[in-house]
């Protein structure tokens, strides 16, 4: 599957363009309620006979009514055709997500990278509306005040025309602020983010050491930078604020002098010297849209990037049926990997684990753990050396197949918001409560199930029922049990435990998969003795660990 | 939650020159606003009438040419405005919580969104929602003022119809209040259910579960915007509704004014002054509540982050003991003493600890005990990040290291100077005390190498004697450290009980420990009983 179906463009949809056409509808209508109004007033001024005013009455009422009318519709088919365009856009990314995923989200935090899609997915898929529309209403209405003013006065016509190209200027320098400005600003206000949300999280420990102070320095000083950005940004964006009312005046001075009120008439006359500001007051709101538009592409370009990835796996086209040597368990030769073209992240490593064989991975950080960990979950391809499962080259087998036998287990599993037996289940679709229950009991979760208020029905995740640290890695091990995979990857699953509960912990994980083939990736030291083996990475000298 | 809480200004005392700025901004723009209707005016009537445009068409420029002016600066001050207010506010919640003991904390996750997401929101809550509010309440009076001058008669039809608006307003609030509420659950969760397939993404491929999310996401996001048009419908016929009320009311000020001006009983200038002005009485209300809706999670985290500062309410009467955290850091104090400490987890039914005493002084004392015994728990309270339930704790100023100690993400150097702000020599001695010296020099950057969160690029072994010897650098009388030998080799562990004994000559120092060895070296031995209970996270 590719990323061709996901339009980071602004090319509008036929819903959207309704959406527009209202939009200039209404805008319009307000330009003309206050030009009619202007007309009336002068026309009544020279007191004719009461009917000859009528239509104006009629006109000014009917574009105060209007108005609000083609607002509401606009909104509506707006916000009706950019939602339908979320749900479209979701499906597509989601579904261009699923080759890539895990070895192209990043090393780390990867629920940090699937957020961000996210949220610039809608910065993206809101741009129809705060964008595409508001410029669309807008060029209409410019168009439509233009062509009347030239229809009355050519003069006025061409002042209106240049108004309108003053605003345009406007909105490009506009554009230019915020994309030139955003990049700056988004690192900045991250940065913030990281350091409040890391003070707000480690209080204590910070308080323990006695590096408060310290901390709160820290955070003024990125509290500086983003001051600095914004200050920069502010710039651009009074002078962009401060051209429309220059432009408006020139255009209403300008209006003023070229109209003749003996050729067209007094109530024409001033109909013409009020449009500049109408125009001007209409236009305005564009100015807001260019921030839209320069956050949806930098949106639209984080996505592109992410989505434009070759996955980090080959799935054949013809895959071999059997594998060669039922049993003969999963076995890697001189295996070297990377995650990008450049230096491999792991070193040649001979590993072989089979059934009831547990197998430690030790090393420090940049030692290639997590990089054979990828390997072994068929996340990642190997680069030089061999990778075979019973015997049969991992590359020639569907991927769907080999990755059918592995289970990982990490120390951050993720907890749908949905009840205890979905979230088992997910693992092994139609098993019954009593498949959930044996492998809640055999990962040490016995107790915690008899305690739910609901049993098995009970609401996980947000806005349910919280889950301690401890907690979460045993749900993680009790979804590997029930999935029955015979090769189980334990990815420092409990990298976050404190002492006490991590030996215990570990203890019944290894017990719930004793008779499988088991690799456990590890920078502690217990429970190794448990192991038939340990896999020192950190042996030789490694290369720097990189991000 | 109100649209703008006064105690603000008070709790972030930085806050007040920028919105003291915002005010005057707003005041002057506003009136700037309501002047240029004047001119504007005028210049239609000299065309009309033949007289010179020469004035009127100056006033307009210069009066356009001050709001240009005006708006550069508003523009400026909104965004130093946004920031100081949310930097200000952001810096004594933070303060705030370093400064509370664990129980007056809320939980990391609650405390980290507010503090990063939640905040963050009150920027544009300053920045737009604040001069939406200045100029709300500014600009309909001046213009109806400026109407009563020129026109009574325009300004009676604005006085009469104004107030509908908001009434209006909070009469269809309250008729689909109801509504709302009833469909916001189904909303939020339909909306959240994206959010949370997206993080689960990596489970679902593990398990083969993915491809067929495809489906499941294509139709919860259907439904999710079926339920969501109909919320907005409500939403947007209200708001036509009350646009449709403010064209209205102009549309009857410009008949009326035309009408009275067939029969003479008002003149042309005055008649377009009305008319000009009208529309600036009612565009200012809609606009706040536009922005409002923007701003609602600013003014939410505004709300909340006062509620998290507010001074804490009188603990009750009936505590057994006294409880002492004042004694902490006392002066004179070196030691560590607790007497009939009783200490209950937040939220537990059953203390984790009960009528503890222990006297530490000068000198290596361990305390040992079995797992969930609440050794971990004596020694936050000592270092003074808990208050005990019951009973009295006095200790010195203390440095704890804890199991899981804390490394920011940054160099190595910034690892060590947290709390302290020692020099380079005399990093490299300490790291020479407990055997890290030869590691850090091979790192590439040396002191400056950078480690990750948690001090990931470390082995735990490493983690921990970096975690000691930024203890070392440390000049608190007492140390506490909560099991330093648990991941090291025999070697390091060597190492790091002589460094205990030899700070214990000068310092209290309380060790947790399960190392019989160390117990070996010690001057003063203290069990924890206890049950065996569930280890806490």
């Amino acid at each position: 599957m590719t990323a061709t179906e996901w339009r980071p463009g602004l090319r509008p949809t036929p819903a959207i363009l309704l959406g527009g056409l209202l939009g200039g509808a209404a805008t319009s209508a307000g330009i003309a309620l206050t030009a009619t109004s202007g007309w009336l007033v002068v026309r009544a001024s020279e007191r004719p006979v009461i009917l000859t005013l009528l239509a104006a009455i009629v006109a000014v009422r009917a574009f105060g009514m209007v108005r609000p009318f083609f607002r509401y519709l606009e909104r509506l088919v707006s916000h009706d055709a950019a939602l339908a365009d979320l749900a479209d856009q979701r499906a597509s990314v989601y579904a261009a997500l699923v080759p890539l995923t895990p070895a192209r989200l990043g090393r780390r935090s990867r629920s940090r990278v699937l957020t961000g899609v996210v949220d610039d997915l809608t910065d993206v898929v809101e741009a129809q509306v705060r964008v595409t529309v508001p410029v669309l209403s807008s060029a209409i209405a410019a168009v439509v005040a233009t062509a009347l003013a030239a229809w009355f006065a050519p003069a006025v016509g061409l002042v209106l025309a240049g108004l309108v190209a003053v605003v345009a200027l406007d909105c490009a320098l506009a554009w230019r602020v915020e994309s030139g400005s955003q990049d700056a600003l988004l690192a900045a206000r991250a940065e913030v983010a990281r350091l409040a949300d890391l003070v707000a999280r480690q209080a204590g420990e910070l308080r323990a050491l006695g590096a408060g102070a310290a901390a709160l320095g820290r955070l003024d000083t990125a509290h500086g930078t983003v001051r600095r950005a914004v200050r920069r940004q502010s710039h651009g964006r009074a002078t962009v604020a401060a051209l429309l009312p220059i432009g408006t005046a020139a255009a209403t001075v300008a209006a003023a002098w070229l109209v003749d009120p003996a050729e067209v008439g007094a109530p024409v006359a001033a109909l013409l010297v009020l449009l500049p500001v109408a125009v001007g007051d209409a236009l305005a709101p564009l100015v807001d849209a260019m921030r839209a538009l320069a956050r949806a592409q930098g949106s639209g370009r984080r996505v592109t990037s992410l989505l434009d990835q070759e996955p980090a796996v080959h799935d054949p086209a013809r895959p071999s049926a059997a594998p060669a040597l039922p049993g003969a368990g999963v076995r890697l030769e001189q295996a070297t990997a990377a995650w990008t073209g450049g230096e491999d992240a792991l070193r040649a490593t001979d590993l072989h684990v089979t059934p009831g064989r547990h197998v430690a991975v030790v090393g420090p950080n940049g030692s290639g753990k997590s990089t054979l960990l990828a390997v072994l979950a068929r996340a990642l391809d190997v680069r030089t050396g061999r990778h075979t499962v019973d015997g049969t080259d991992v590359r020639a087998r569907a991927l769907a197949d080999v990755r059918r036998d592995i289970a990982v287990v990490d120390d951050e599993p993720h907890v749908f918001a949905t009840t205890v037996a979905e979230n088992l289940r997910l693992a092994r679709p139609g098993c019954d409560d009593d498949a959930l229950r044996r492998a809640l009991t055999l990962a040490g979760l016995h107790a915690w199930a008899d305690a739910l208020p609901d049993g098995l029905d009970t609401r996980l995740g947000t806005g349910g029922r919280g889950l301690s640290g401890g907690e979460r890695t045993r749900l993680g091990v009790a979804r590997a049990v029930l999935a029955d995979r015979r090769l189980v990857l334990l990815d420092e699953p409990t990298a976050h435990l404190d002492h006490a509960t991590a030996t215990a912990v570990l203890d019944d994980v290894l017990d719930a998969v004793r008779d499988r083939s088991v690799v456990l990736l590890s920078h502690r030291p217990e429970n190794l003795d448990r192991m038939a083996a340990v896999l020192d990475l950190g042996d030789a000298p490694s290369p720097p660990p990189k991000e | 939650m109100t649209p703008f809480d006064p105690r603000l200004l008070t709790t972030a005392p930085r806050a007040r020159r920028p919105v003291a700025w915002l005010a005057a901004v707003g005041v002057l723009t506003g009136a700037a606003a309501v002047a240029t209707a004047f001119p504007l005016a005028a210049l239609v009537v000299a065309l009309v009438e033949g007289s010179s445009l020469r004035t009127p068409a100056l006033w307009l420029a210069g009066l356009l040419g001050l709001r240009a002016g005006l708006g550069w600066v508003a523009e400026r001050v909104a965004a130093w405005a946004g920031v100081e207010v949310t930097a200000a506010l952001r810096t004594v919640l933070l303060a705030h919580w370093l400064a509370a003991p664990a129980e007056q904390r809320p939980d990391p996750d609650r405390g980290a969104t507010l503090a990063a997401q939640g905040v963050a929101a009150v920027e544009p809550y300053a920045a737009r929602f604040l001069p939406a509010l200045v100029s709300g309440a500014v600009v309909p009076v001046l213009a109806v003022g400026a109407l009563v001058v020129v026109d009574p008669v325009s300004a009676l039809v604005v006085v009469l119809t104004l107030p509908l608006l908001p009434a209006f307003a909070a009469l269809i609030g309250a008729a689909t209040r109801d509504e709302t509420e009833r469909r916001w659950q189904a909303l939020s969760s339909l909306a959240g259910h994206f959010v949370d397939v997206m993080r689960g993404l990596p489970t679902l491929v593990g398990y083969g579960r993915a491809e067929r999310q495809v489906e499941v996401v294509r139709e919860v996001s259907a439904r999710h915007r079926r339920a969501t048009m109909r919320t907005l419908r409500l939403a947007f016929m209200s708001s036509a509704a009350l646009e449709l009320l403010a064209s209205i009311s102009v549309a009857i000020v410009a008949v009326t004014v035309g009408l009275r001006l067939t029969h003479g009983t008002v003149g042309l200038e005055p008649g377009l002054l009305a008319i000009l002005l009208a529309p600036e009485a009612y565009w200012p209300i809609r606009r706040v509540g536009a922005e409002f809706h923007a701003a609602a999670d600013g003014a939410q985290a505004v709300a909340d982050v006062l509620a998290e500062v507010a001074p804490a309410p009188a603990p009750p009467v009936d505590l057994p003991a006294p409880t002492s955290p004042a004694s902490h850091g006392a002066a004179g104090t070196a030691g560590v003493l607790l007497r009939g400490v009783t200490y209950t987890y937040p939220g537990a039914s059953t203390p984790v600890l009960r009528g503890v005493d222990l006297v530490a002084g000068q000198g290596l004392t361990v305390l040992t005990g079995p797992s969930g015994a609440g050794k971990s728990t004596v020694l936050e309270l000592a270092a003074g990040l808990r208050t005990p339930t019951s009973g009295r704790v006095a200790a010195g100023p203390a440095h704890l290291v804890s199991q899981r100690p804390f490394l920011p993400a940054g160099t190595v150097r910034d690892a060590l100077r947290l709390g302290n702000d020692a020099e380079d020599p005399a990093l490299w001695h300490a790291l020479r005390r407990v055997g890290l010296d030869g590691v850090v020099a091979r790192l590439p950057g040396a002191l400056a190498a950078p480690i990750g969160d948690d001090g990931t690029g470390l082995s735990a072994g490493q983690r921990s004697r970096l975690a000691l010897a930024r203890a070392l650098l440390s000049s608190d009388p007492v140390l506490l450290v909560d099991e330093p030998t648990a991941h090291l080799d025999d070697e390091a562990r060597a190492l790091v009980h002589a460094l205990l004994v030899e700070l214990a000559a000068r310092r209290t120092v309380l060790a947790v420990t399960h190392d019989p060895d160390l117990a070996d070296l010690a001057d003063g031995h203290a069990v924890l009983g206890g049950d065996l209970e569930e280890a806490r996270r």
